[in-house]
């Protein structure tokens, strides 16, 4: 059985097709990437998945339960756990209280070593927490009744690049106890990390679902280069440069080839600057999904 | 079972205490200040006389000012439990589901492995907590301060008067919940919930006496009568078995919207 399966799955609001006609398997015990630029449909899903809404067409399950029955979705929902990235607490209570409430609603019998790893202020309200502290405690009562799924939506906004580091590692220990995570985000950066397999979604459909490894050699980095003003560009040119943009003292292209290459290559310029950076998602679509 | 409605009736605890304090200040404030009224009684009563027909329909009713039970029912419990109450918990009701929607809280509620219907109505529930708290306190205070100025009245009027207060507010909560489930932002199920409640009210006192009496048939508060409780000791429990059947058929077309919507 599948962890999560969505079959022919449409929302739409009106003349807005949030989502069209989606079908893909996210398989138990693996760390499913739901990657799309912001607005492309990707929380659409997540909220038919979880029942907030119903779809329009198809339909989805998880954990072998059909989304569209109230019934069938709670027996589900007892062994998942959901992440939001901006988690919608009490603002008025203690971060203790408010998973005690949150206990009392499912159990929390791994509270206790999360808040070792995570560990917000607990006495004090949450209306005194940064962003980061929420989003701590939004990860413990995710996880803290040991769900066999968990459904995250761009969890990692707001977590200080440490402790998404210490994320990341306890997301890859929940994939070894067997969990399965669903995990979606904008940026390609934080899903290569921890993904095993990537769908990517844009303008409601889903345009590819690849193997983590496949899409990277896809991506390619972003690559600006400056140099002395006079030197002679016309040679930073080659396989595996794309969408080659010359200005006044330096390039930039998109870089998909081997990195060895691109080293030997920029080792003959004297170069002043050079920044290699991720691309946006928006341009890997461009480049490998076309325009369209 | 009822973990949201410990929860969310926790929360309430601090406004209820607030709240009931502050009811309890005025209660005794009226009743300090009956044996004044009481001895300028006649004057005071031509001064009702000459208030609008309307006016006095809703807020006098047949209670005579000259009386500790006309006096208080007037200008504490017709006042105070018939039409601030009701606002205050229309109002409160108006948050239940669309403040938790702007915030996002719902999600969170709705994530875990619990019914819509019981989310619902463990809620609504939650309202119970200041409903019961000024219900319980209130009559007591009233009582002692009577005591305390040589008064008495009779405490099964008065218990009765607070008992029969609890389906008429469930009911406008019950209004304050259809609006919740409704809409999605809070400030407008909240002042919805107020409108309501107060235009019903007025259609009430303003159809009483004329041609068109039955059209306040609809409102809540010609159900329940604190001026006849008191000044007359008549209770309208078929009134207080109607209300009830209101709240509860309210509760249940909020339960129904509520298990249909998106979210």
């Amino acid at each position: 059985m599948a962890a999560i399966e969505v079959s022919g799955l449409s929302k739409h609001y009106g003349d807005v097709r949030a989502n069209d006609d989606l079908t893909f398997t996210v398989r138990k015990g693996e760390i499913f990437g739901y990657l799309g630029p912001n607005g492309a449909g990707k929380t659409t899903t997540i909220r038919s998945l979880l029942g907030f809404q119903s779809p329009t067409e198809g339909t989805a399950t998880v954990l072998g339960h059909d989304v569209r029955d109230e019934d069938e979705l709670i027996e589900a929902k007892a062994e998942i756990g959901y992440l939001p990235g901006d988690p919608g607490l009490d603002e008025q209570v203690t971060g203790r209280e408010y998973l005690d409430y949150q206990a009392s609603l499912k159990g929390d019998e791994r509270r206790g070593e999360l808040l070792e790893l995570f560990d917000p202020p607990l006495d004090r309200k949450i209306r005194e927490y940064s962003r980061g502290n929420k989003q701590m405690v939004g990860i413990v009562q995710a996880f803290m009744h040991d769900p066999d799924l968990v459904i995250m939506d761009e969890p990692t906004s707001g977590l200080d690049p440490l402790k998404q580091e210490a994320f990341n590692e306890f997301l890859r220990g929940e994939r070894e106890r067997g969990k399965t995570v669903f995990f979606s985000s904008h940026v390609l950066g934080e899903v290569r990390r921890v993904c095993d397999r990537v769908g990517i979604i844009r303008e409601g459909k889903l345009v590819t679902l690849e193997d983590i490894d496949a899409l990277l050699r896809r991506g390619g980095k972003r690559v600006r280069v400056h140099t002395r003003s006079d030197a002679d560009l016309a040679g930073l040119d080659g396989e595996g440069i794309v969408d080659r943009e010359a200005f006044d003292d330096g390039v930039q292209f998109t870089f998909t080839g081997d990195y060895n290459a691109l080293v030997s290559l920029l080792a003959q310029y004297d170069i002043v600057d050079l920044e290699i950076e991720e691309p946006p998602l928006e341009d890997v679509f461009m480049h490998f999904y076309g325009a369209d | 079972m009822f973990e949201v409605t410990r929860y969310e009736g926790r929360r309430r605890m601090r406004g209820t205490a607030v709240l009931t304090a502050l009811l309890a200040v005025y209660a005794l404030l009226i009743v300090f200040l009956y044996p004044s009224i009481a001895e300028s009684g006649a004057d005071f009563e031509e001064y009702v006389e000459s208030l609008p027909p309307a006016f006095r329909e809703g807020f006098v009713g047949s209670a005579s000012f000259t009386t500790v039970e006309g006096f208080l029912s007037v200008e504490m419990y017709q006042f105070l439990w018939l039409l601030l109450l009701g606002l205050f918990v229309a109002y409160s009701a108006g948050a239940l589901v669309a403040a938790d929607v702007e915030s996002g809280r719902l999600d969170m509620l709705l994530a875990t492995p619990i019914s819509r219907s019981r989310v619902l109505i463990e809620k609504y529930l939650s309202l119970l907590v200041p409903v019961l708290g000024v219900n319980l306190v209130t009559p007591f205070v009233v009582y002692a301060g009577l005591r305390a100025i040589g008064e008495t009245i009779d405490p099964v009027s008065l218990f009765a008067l607070h008992l029969l207060s609890i389906p008429y507010l469930l009911t406008c909560a019950g209004v304050g919940l259809l609006l919740s489930v409704r809409l999605d932002r809070a400030d407008i199920a909240q002042r919805g919930g107020i409108g309501a409640v107060f235009g019903l009210f007025l259609l009430d006192t303003v159809s009483t006496d004329t041609d068109f009496e039955w059209l306040g048939a609809v409102s809540p508060t010609r159900y329940y009568s604190p001026v006849d409780i008191l000044s007359e000791g008549t209770y309208d429990v078929a009134g207080a078995l109607l209300l009830l059947a209101g709240a509860i058929a309210c509760v249940g077309v909020s339960v129904a919207l509520f298990e249909r919507r998106d979210f």
